[in-house]
């Protein structure tokens, strides 16, 4: 099988995020849609602050830095001075979620056409697994050692169902990431619908921005480092417990794209 | 390259936004505060009155924190953007002013001082010395500081301004107070062209070319050595611009920028009517500070005044240079230096 370079990543690029994340898989799934596209020589990356900080090591793709949690202020200002330019983020939930939340509601109320991929892990990752806005109730972390308490901290942040009470955002997409493990006898294998389900959503948020719509859709990933946890358990936990917690679902798709065979 | 000169009465915040527009403003990003609102509020009618091409963006934000980050995405792009704002607005975007620094984002931030700190009030004062010329943002970032002393240098600032933020690729910001922009002053607009400024290395999708990458964080200590060495020669290369007024003989020097110096110089010349050989020496650019050209200004006086409106901040900066007693006037609570007031002290 001949395997094709991608344009939107750097030929020599090694992948430094831990084994087992997803955050690699979604950085792929983002260069082959801006590939099949077309979409690559104008692309514009705004990096946020947290492990998908690092994918300009390996995306060969214009790159902004934003502050942490800023990243949806940062695309407003390229997209409003350059509209010809497709303009997304990957965050993470407690980059769009905590910090940011107040940036990313107001780019979404404005339906600024500009796509945010948010990578939910439920935990901070890059700072070592401290509690998220999207930490389930009950979930033990390095700032809840007894698990948090929605008593005193709330109950999560509920994204996709909070955009949707904005009229203005044209694509809003809950999917799982992370690959579902299936047991056959004495070994585990991993289904591949997940990951075909994401790569259809990083599509159809790119494509609902083409057409001039702001698109957003969360990822329930895994962090098993922080989670600490074994790859195959912190998948279970993904369809067990965030895929629970987090339906997966479309929530809207005003354009009509994800019905539109690609 | 000069088209017509006309004379005019104009409000500060109005000629400040004309020349905005005029210099080649591409975009405007702001959130409201008062006393800067103003000139937010004569852009959105220049915007809406097509006065130039280039200005297409006119945007209200959520907040500072927003602005300020818009503010970068612009300029990412390689548009010539700004913003104007107050002490409070401008702690809000101290965090922004620190990425572009390292990320080498140009942008330019008009701060119209108001009385601090806390929420003080919105008379003049020039509180935001110490935070605009030492501390904007951590880690060490900086900016270019602009001090006019009249509506026809704010002017003319403002395009220095959108030049510099592109030349050396930096936050500029013009530090000014609530006279300047709302006083009434006679002013020529010199119709120039719209400045033409530098874009291959900015954002925009990298079109067939090599991608452009505009980013401040550098993990590996021995790479962000080399970037911080090169920031720091890129800042050694910016020229502090100064005023003397009436200082080659003067015993008495008074120290003081923006506003305050204007009051100085009439003090100054009200004592050299008395005999007394006073001059002023203004320091146009706050940071980096023209301190040889003030060491060379005071070789001759006897006496060092510093006037400006808070309680001392500029006086450090003045002391550490001439390393000689320094006396200072300071005003504080939004009340500004009366010029009475000023030869009664220095009696």
């Amino acid at each position: 099988m001949q395997i094709k370079q991608l344009s939107a990543v750097f030929p020599n690029a090694v992948n430094s995020y831990c084994p087992g994340c997803e955050h690699g898989l979604l950085l792929k799934f983002i260069a082959m849609a801006l590939e099949e596209l077309g979409i690559t020589e104008k692309a514009v990356m705004v990096g946020s602050v947290g492990c998908s900080t690092l994918a300009f090591k390996f995306l060969n793709i214009d790159y902004v830095q934003a502050p942490h949690g800023r990243a949806p202020a940062i695309m407003t200002g390229i997209k409003e001075v350059e509209p010809e330019a497709i303009v997304f983020a990957v965050q993470g939930d407690g980059d769009a979620l905590s910090i940011g939340l107040q940036e990313l509601i107001y780019a979404a109320n404005r339906g600024i056409p500009v796509t945010v991929f948010m990578y939910n892990n439920m935990v901070f990752g890059m700072t070592g697994g401290q509690m998220a806005p999207t930490t389930p109730e009950g979930m033990v972390t390095m700032t809840t050692p007894f698990g948090r308490n929605t008593e005193k901290s709330g109950p999560p942040i509920y994204s996709c169902e909070l955009l949707s009470g904005l009229s203005r955002p044209s694509y809003i997409r809950r999917v799982v990431i992370a690959p579902k493990p299936v047991q056959l006898k004495d070994r585990v294998l991993y289904s591949s619908k997940e990951a075909n389900e994401s790569y259809k959503a990083v599509v159809s948020a790119l494509k609902t921005q083409m057409m001039g719509g702001f698109s957003y859709v969360e990822f329930l990933g895994t962090c098993n480092v922080n989670w600490k946890m074994s790859i195959l358990d912190s998948k279970k936990y993904a369809h067990n417990v965030s895929a629970k917690v987090y339906p997966p679902g479309l929530f809207r798709d005003r354009f009509g794209v994800d019905s539109v065979e690609s | 390259m000069r088209w017509f000169q006309v004379k005019r009465l104009l409000m500060g915040a109005e000629a400040i936004a004309e020349a905005a527009v005029d210099a080649g403003l591409e975009a405007y990003f702001g959130y409201p505060i008062t006393p800067s609102s103003e000139i937010m509020e004569n852009l959105a009618i220049l915007h809406a009155r097509h006065r130039s091409d280039k200005f297409k963006v006119y945007f209200q934000s959520a907040s500072e924190v927003e602005s300020i980050n818009l503010l970068m995405g612009a300029g990412a792009a390689g548009h010539i953007s700004m913003t104007a704002t107050s002490g409070p607005g401008l702690s809000l975007m101290a965090e922004g002013i620190s990425y572009a620094y390292t990320s080498e984002i140009p942008l330019v931030i008009i701060d119209v001082n108001r009385g601090g700190p806390g929420l003080g009030n919105v008379a003049p004062e020039q509180s935001d010395y110490l935070f605009v010329t030492k501390s904007l943002g951590h880690g060490g970032s900086k900016g270019i500081v602009l001090a006019p002393s009249s509506i026809q240098e704010a002017m003319g600032q403002v395009r220095m301004a959108f030049e510099l933020s592109f030349k050396f690729r930096m936050p500029v910001i013009i530090l000014t107070e609530a006279i300047i922009i709302h006083m009434l002053e006679s002013v020529e607009q010199d119709h120039q062209f719209p400045v033409n400024v530098e874009t291959s290395w900015s954002a925009r999708g990298r079109k067939n070319g090599a991608r452009h990458l505009i980013n401040s964080i550098y993990l590996e200590p021995s790479e962000f050595r080399e970037i911080k060495i090169k920031l720091e020669e890129k800042w050694k290369a910016v020229e502090p611009l100064s005023e003397c007024f009436m200082c080659d003989d003067a015993e008495t020097l008074f120290v003081a920028y923006g506003i305050s110096a204007r009051i100085a110089m009439e003090a100054a010349t009200d004592l050299r009517g008395r005999g007394i050989k006073a001059g002023v020496f203004r320091p146009i650019t706050l940071n980096p500070f023209p301190g040889k050209m003030l060491v060379d200004a005071a070789r001759n006086s006897r006496r060092i005044v510093v006037i400006e409106m808070n309680e001392g901040q500029m006086v450090h900066d003045v002391q550490y240079w001439v390393r000689r007693d320094v006396e200072q006037i300071p005003f504080m609570g939004g009340i500004y230096p009366d010029t009475e007031e000023v030869l009664e002290k220095c009696k």
